[in-house]
């Protein structure tokens, strides 16, 4: 027991799997996906729409309805606490306090009618036994900390009399309000111009080196990625389809479709003639498939790819994609399966 | 040579607030004196944060809303002072193409009604059959099947409604396209995709775009030439490798450093600007970006800069405009 407590990550999701509807028309939004967060650092979870990151993002706090979603296998463990068996009435001890978590739109976050600084004290509230006054001070200090101007005036501003940029950063200071170990931001920019971006990404870095704040980051943005974490879990169609630390990902993308999104994305600092287009469209969400995911848009692809589902190939330096060519191992079974 | 395809002379459009809810009315200067030429066959791009005018340009130029002043020449013609009925004519050889042609549109019309649509009003088919080979041809030049002639929006993806917004922008034959965020709301892989055929077409029927964006990596990658806007003034314009490369307005410099790039190895030499967008109705004196800028002197405070050249057609509305990056403040 003791050795494996050393080792445990922060968070780890083990084999997640979240469908949608009954059993006549079972739709697997996520399917069998694992990924770990190590204490103080930031993961990008990354995909187009309809790649399950944001159902993926939300399980982890059980923050899906159900019905009409459910979980159809896996775990998530919080220092080794699953966070999918826990009582319901315990979820909220965990949210807020040791996972916090920020949305793409912050006005439809907040409360239009009620002041700022009542909303981030709500938060100090629940968690914490502090006295009117010592809650109104930490509330000034929250707000100073994610750079809000003037904040013994803002705090007493409702959520229309700030700009998207602050109210972002009021979602911040809430989520911050009791020092979680987990931030999980899902496109936490995205609505944002892009000077303003940049101001939000600088503040999240920030945070992270000050208060040790582990981060998972959800994004569509190769480029906010790239910029802000540490290791990238990237996702197609519900699944994981390859992870590992950044440079791995963006020097040797090991899945084609990972090959194939870096290459469709114009770019800052190169003239590219032509775009990369990958043919098609995301699958829509459907039962359980077969294969891999991408195998009907892969140029790549093998026989087998439709039928038989890859496993996660392990490229050394905890760089994993899921993909029957990634890999040492891939080369002697891959020549196999393309001479039926 | 034949001179520019458009020429936009000292072009305003104030909007006026209602008064009310202790707001005085007030004029919000959206555009605020803007000259440009497009020049035929090149795709200028308009680029610029939430707020800055750039949307309400490209209206402006189409005289899908009234200018409050100034000049739009497009083939010689001054389309503010033209009545109703000619400028109507002069609608078939502009179009724009919007962020979801599909959200202005009665959801109850077919794919071939709505691409359609110019056809119609500008009487080019002669007969019903005709007209659906005329459908099935646009369709077909943008990449969709003649099949989906009798469907409705509700069944394409994102990527395939741009297609029909593209279809019908192109149906009656225009030179000049106004693009409004075209491919912001796509996914990247699809994105590529309508990039692709925005600058196929262009190819092959000689088209000019107006880009407007506030992708600094989509810009970089389609347009000819590049200009910025802050609050409703341009505020850098010029040839795309000289913007990218040389950026001599603070602002400009200051986008360009923001943008994320894809590449981990790629130092993070960033300017973070300041403070938000001042709001268009309340636009600081002066240069409207000195209350962020971090060059910003007294004289900025007092009065507004002109574009000036700086080289190669490259001109910049700044007092201390220069190629020199602004050293990051610590």
């Amino acid at each position: 027991m003791t050795a494996a407590v050393e080792d445990r990550p922060l968070l780890r999701v083990d084999r997640l799997s979240v469908e949608f509807g009954g059993p006549a028309a079972r739709l697997r939004v996520v399917d069998e996906v694992s990924f770990d967060i190590e204490a103080g650092e930031t993961v990008g979870l990354v995909g187009e729409s309809g790649s399950g990151k944001s159902i993926t993002a939300l399980s982890i706090l059980r923050l899906v309805p159900e019905p009409p979603s459910h979980l159809a296998g896996g775990r998530v463990l919080l220092d080794g606490v699953d966070l999918t068996t826990l009582p319901r009435d315990q979820l909220p001890d965990i949210r807020g306090r040791d996972i916090a978590m920020i949305f793409q739109e912050p006005m439809s976050s907040l409360n239009p009618v009620q002041r700022i600084g009542d909303q981030v004290a709500e938060a100090i509230l629940l968690h914490q036994k502090l006295d009117a006054a010592s809650r109104r001070a930490r509330v000034l200090d929250l707000l100073r900390l994610v750079g809000i101007p003037d904040p013994s005036r803002r705090i007493d501003a409702y959520p229309h009399q700030f700009s998207g940029g602050m109210r972002q950063r009021v979602m911040i200071a809430m989520a911050l309000a009791c020092n979680p170990r987990l931030l999980i931001a899902d496109e936490p920019t995205t609505a944002l111009d892009v000077t303003i971006q940049a101001q939000v990404l600088a503040l999240l870095r920030d945070l992270k080196t000050e208060f040790g704040t582990a981060i998972l980051l959800i994004t569509h943005d190769l480029g906010v990625v790239a910029e802000s974490c540490q290791r990238v879990v990237v996702m197609y169609a519900g699944r994981v389809v390859e992870s590992g630390p950044v440079r791995a990902i963006f020097r040797n993308p090991s899945h084609p479709y990972t090959r194939a999104l870096l290459q469709s994305i114009p770019r800052l600092d190169e003239e590219r003639r032509r775009l990369h287009q990958i043919p098609g469209n995301v699958p829509p969400p459907g039962p359980l498939r077969a294969g891999c995911a991408f195998h009907t848009r892969c140029a790549e692809r093998l026989l087998r790819c439709a039928t038989d589902r890859p496993p996660m190939m392990q490229l050394g330096g905890g760089h994993q994609a899921a993909c029957w060519l990634a890999g040492p191992m891939a080369q002697a079974p891959m020549a196999q399966a393309v001479t039926p | 040579m034949t001179g520019p395809l458009l020429s936009v002379r000292d072009l305003r459009k104030v909007f006026n607030a209602q008064a009310g809810f202790g707001r005085p009315s007030a004029g919000v200067r959206a555009v605020d004196g803007i000259s440009f030429d497009v020049e035929p066959g090149e795709t200028l791009a308009l680029v610029g944060e939430s707020g800055c005018g750039k949307s309400t340009l490209g209206r402006l130029i189409l005289q899908l809303i009234p200018a409050s002043g100034g000049q739009v020449m497009f083939e010689g013609v001054d389309l503010v002072h033209l009545g109703t009925r000619p400028l109507r004519e002069m609608r078939r050889r502009m179009q724009m193409v919007f962020q979801d042609p599909f959200g202005s549109l009665s959801p109850r019309r077919s794919v071939a009604d709505i691409v359609a649509e110019p056809i119609d009003s500008f009487g080019l088919a002669p007969s019903r059959k005709a007209r659906r080979e005329m459908v099935a041809d646009l369709l077909h030049q943008v990449g969709l099947p003649s099949s989906v002639m009798d469907r409705y929006p509700r069944q394409f993806s994102g990527g395939q409604r741009q297609r029909i917004g593209i279809a019908r922008a192109i149906a009656a034959g225009p030179s000049f396209i106004v693009a409004d965020e075209p491919v912001s709301a796509l996914d990247v892989s699809v994105q590529a995709q309508v990039i692709n055929l925005m600058q196929d077409l262009q190819e092959s029927r000689g088209l000019t775009y107006l880009f407007i964006a506030h992708d600094l990596a989509v810009v970089r990658h389609i347009a000819t030439r590049v200009a910025v806007m802050y609050l409703g003034r341009i505020v850098e314009i010029g040839p795309k490798a000289r913007v990218y490369a040389a950026p001599h307005h603070p602002y400009t410099q200051a986008l360009l450093s923001a943008a994320p790039n894809p590449d981990p190895d790629i130092p993070k030499r960033q300017i973070i600007l300041t403070g938000d967008v001042p709001s268009p109705s309340n636009a600081p004196s002066g240069c409207a970006f000195h209350t962020r800028c971090p060059i910003a002197q007294a004289r900025c405070r007092m009065e507004a800069p002109e574009l000036r050249p700086v080289g190669g057609g490259h001109q910049a509305a700044c007092h201390f405009a220069t190629d020199h990056p602004i050293p990051v403040p610590s």
